[in-house]
């Protein structure tokens, strides 16, 4: 059919300039942190002896599902090092980028009813996916040029212009592999969740297909190459510098694309391939509450949350077994998890492993308690989202009290920090006693003390939780700057091995500075009494100032 | 209080330094259908989320039930039903879930009721709500207030995203609602909908009640536009009674008229040879416009001009 693509140029035009913040953004973070951490391995690890070491460390299967093949052993450059451990995560962030960037300009479009106004005018019935197609394109090269370009610039000795061209090209194309495969699911799901959700549902698979493969001894090549992620790794970036797997994306990303515009061509606007199937014609007993609803909006969030927990704490308890090794000896790496210098100056080869598995497991409690105060916040800020999208006066309306109503969403909120919590723990424990053998694993890693150091920081988590509360109800429209607080707790916890960076009264500020951290020192439970205290009272003035407020619309 | 259902009493509502209302005076009966029309953006909405206690007055009282709209919200809210204008439903619930937890807030839910209303009003309730139109969201709200058993229905420009079978379904469903003399306070822009709906009419404009009664009272909103062109030149129209805004057109004259006077309007112009004869109900804006435009210009020349 003829015409089917006119007008394309001034929609990508249009796209383009929809894109100049977001895109910017997103471009300058995985470029510019690319470019930070590279200088950084060179620090860390200074001589060719130390990468051979940690390079062995690297060399065991659940280090390799996690991360890729090791390339360039024996002569392990920074290069080579920097490219295995940080290719496939960067391939993977540019991914996310190319999904939303892809559905928010074709299903997203078309569901919010902006795609019918373009196609209404003298526009060709495939422009919008092509230009959707062409724009990414576009940022996508913006960024692998950024990248080689900025890699090459930091003048780490091993990383050269070629190669880190590559690095940047491979990102580029995996980038838009993710690309392809969101335009083809826009086409197959009729709405923007849907083509969202299983873009990053086949991003997941690729991952665990190259795991997969990569886990295997001798490793499976053939099997990690259906995988794209897996297939651009095997360029061995620094090392080789292998080019087909350049051509073999270029050819995989034609292919997804071409299938993408044959559904598009023909399909009617709106519809998609997956029928939308029906849902219930009566709703379940269970609904039919204030807090029912509360529990339905947010069952989602929280178990996605909680699988997440569980495999990030079953993730660092597989790596529990090889610690002392993963860490290694660099004095940089042992005072970032919090280890004193007069602690690593007396170490012993005999008490290395004990001392650095406690230490490691109090850093990543620290870490993981601020990953699971994410969904936390998430349930508590969710009146006030139902809030300003005019939902809440549905409810509101009916009979239900400001207290009532806000209640069920605080209680989720509070039982959900006990769930995410446990679910670390737990996940933790399975995974150290299923690689290490009950009997193998350190005593504080044992599932009792997990839990106590774990349950530990729950008043920490009800502090934030109380704050949350009280800007819900005293600041509606300034309560996005929880999200501020929140990173301010992150920083202050990441630079917590770094006590000389800042006064000592700024990290007082968050309430993770007042908790013991077990098991090197014991619980302290007049802090915890105090900490639950603040929050109770957080708490109480948030429903105070939440009862006697008018709703906030916008 | 008395035995209105609903009343308000200088009722001022102020976001910052711009306000929203001032001095709002209303009453509705018992077993009245109210209608509170004006313009968009004249202060209705801000009106019926004070009644309903969701918004704080500033100054002056809101009342239902002769209780108080903010102390008493929760006991109020037992006995009303409320339709928003604009319905925001979750995404992920489906239409018949979300008319169940909306009745069931309320009350045990009429299983017989619901039905014979989702029938009526053409709505799929195994539908998301997110695949819904905005004229669909209304549905599911609308079939949620009509079936749940309240004493007022507070109805927010509850047509606007209807087509005019579904119009003429609501304005059946207030029709029972009102026989079984329930109260029903509405807000509106569509006079038309008013006209054939209310017993009493107040209309707000830039934040005040500018009249209520009944439509009888206020003539001026029953008025009808006449276009019309005559063989012979029309003259002496200006003196029958219920004539006013007399304009010359390309070929003939456009006025408007009362309603009761088309009869003696009619036989007058029948004199000169009607050709052409076309009439239609203004836009509320128009009537507006017309209406109050002598006392804009003369005391709000801030204000005045829109």
């Amino acid at each position: 059919m003829r015409g089917n693509f006119t007008n394309t140029g001034k929609l990508v035009k249009f796209i383009l300039r929809r894109e100049r913040i977001i895109s910017t953004v997103w471009i300058l973070i995985i470029v510019l942190f690319s470019m930070v951490l590279a200088p950084g391995i060179n620090t860390m690890f200074p001589d060719i002896e130390t990468r051979n070491n940690f390079a062995a460390t690297l060399e065991n299967p659940i280090m390799i599902a996690m991360m890729g093949p090791v390339y360039g052993v024996g002569d392990y450059t920074a290069g080579a090092m920097y490219s295995g451990m940080m290719l496939l995560w960067i391939m993977m962030t540019a991914g996310i980028m190319n999904i939303f960037l892809v559905v928010r300009h074709t299903r997203a479009d078309e569901e919010k009813g902006r795609a019918e106004v373009v196609r209404s005018l003298p526009t060709g019935r495939l422009a919008n996916l092509n230009a959707a197609i062409i724009s990414a394109v576009i940022i996508n090269a913006v960024m692998a040029v950024l990248l080689g370009l900025g890699l090459a610039a930091t003048g780490v000795e091993s990383m050269d212009l070629g190669g880190s061209m590559l690095y940047g090209v491979l990102t580029g194309l995996a980038g838009l592999v993710f690309a392809a495969v969101a335009a083809l699911f826009s086409q197959l799901s009729s709405y923007k969740g849907g083509a969202t959700g299983l873009s990053f549902l086949t991003l997941g698979v690729f991952y665990m297909v190259r795991a997969a493969g990569d886990a295997q001894m001798p490793i499976n090549n053939a099997l990690s190459c259906i995988s794209p992620l897996g297939l651009a790794q095997r360029s061995e970036v620094y090392v080789q510098n292998y080019i087909y797997p350049v051509f073999i994306l270029i050819a995989i990303i034609a292919v997804i694309i071409i299938i993408a515009f044959k559904l598009n061509s023909i399909r009617d606007i709106d519809q998609g391939f997956i029928p939308a199937k029906p849902g219930r014609k009566e709703a379940k007993k269970s609904l039919l509450s204030s807090f029912g609803l509360s529990v339905r909006l947010l069952k989602t969030s929280i178990i996605v949350w909680f699988i997440v927990m569980f495999a990030l704490g079953a993730s660092y308890g597989s790596i529990l077994g090889e610690i002392d090794e993963f860490v290694g000896d660099s004095p940089e790496y042992l005072t970032v998890i919090g280890i004193p210098e007069e602690i690593v100056e007396k170490m012993t080869d005999a008490d290395k492993k004990e001392i650095i598995s406690k230490y490691f497991g109090v850093f990543i409690t620290s870490m993981m308690t601020l990953v699971g105060l994410i969904p936390v916040i998430i349930a508590a800020m969710k009146p006030r989202n139902e809030e300003k999208d005019n939902r809440a006066e549905h409810i509101l309306a009916r009979g239900i009290s400001r207290t009532k109503y806000l209640f069920g969403y605080v209680l989720i909120a509070y039982i959900s920090s006990i769930i995410m919590q446990c679910a670390t723990a737990v996940g933790l424990y399975l995974s150290a006693s299923s690689v290490a053998g009950e009997a193998g694993i350190p005593e504080s890693f044992m599932l009792g003390s997990l839990l106590k150091s774990y349950l530990s920081y729950l008043p920490a988590m009800w502090v934030i939780l109380g704050f949350t509360i009280l800007v819900i109800g005293l600041l509606p429209k300034a309560s996005g700057m929880i999200w501020g607080y929140y990173g301010f707790v992150c920083f202050m916890s990441f630079i917590g091995g770094f006590p000389d960076l800042l006064p000592a009264w700024v990290a007082k500020i968050s309430p993770m500075s007042y908790i013991a951290k077990v098991p090197l020192d014991d619980i302290n439970f007049t802090n915890l009494a105090l900490l639950t205290g603040l929050a109770a009272v957080l708490t109480a003035l948030g429903f105070f100032h939440y009862r006697k407020r008018d709703l906030v619309y916008h | 209080m008395g035995n209105f259902m609903l009343e308000t009493k200088d009722l001022t509502k102020r976001f910052g330094k711009f306000t929203a209302l001032d001095k709002v005076n209303l009453q509705v009966k018992e077993g009245e259908v109210f209608g509170f029309i004006g313009p968009n953006g004249a202060g209705k909405t801000t009106t019926i989320r004070c009644l309903l206690g969701i918004l704080q007055a500033t100054e002056g009282s809101a009342s239902v039930f002769g209780l108080d709209a903010w102390k008493d919200a929760v006991e109020i809210h037992k006995r009303i039903a409320y339709v928003p204008g604009d319905v925001n439903l979750w995404a992920n619930l489906t239409g018949g879930e979300v008319i169940d937890l909306f009745v069931s807030l309320r009350q045990k839910s009429d299983k017989e009721k619901r039905e014979k209303l989702i029938k009526k009003f053409e709505l799929d309730p195994s539908k998301k709500c997110r695949t819904y139109s905005k004229g669909n969201r209304q549905k599911v709200a609308l079939v949620a207030a009509f079936a749940s058993d309240a004493d007022l229905y507070i109805l927010d420009e509850p047509t606007s995203g209807l087509d005019p079978l579904m119009e003429q379904v609501f304005q059946e469903c207030v029709g029972e609602k009102k026989k079984e003399g329930k109260s029903i306070f509405l807000s509106s822009h569509i006079l038309l909908e008013v006209e054939k709906l209310c017993d009493r009419v107040g209309i707000i404009r830039e934040g005040s009640v500018a009249q209520t009664g009944t439509l009888d009272e206020l003539r001026f909103l029953t008025r009808i536009n006449m276009n019309i062109e005559t063989r012979e030149a029309i003259t002496g129209l200006e003196a029958v009674s219920g004539v006013s805004g007399i304009e010359k057109t390309v070929k003939g004259i456009a006025f408007q008229v009362e309603n009761e006077q088309i009869p003696e309007v009619v036989t007058f112009i029948s004199k000169f040879g009607v050709t052409r004869l076309e009439s239609k109900p203004p836009a509320l804006e128009e009537l507006f416009m017309k209406h109050y435009s002598n006392e804009n210009v003369s005391t709000t020349s801030a204000t005045g001009g829109e």
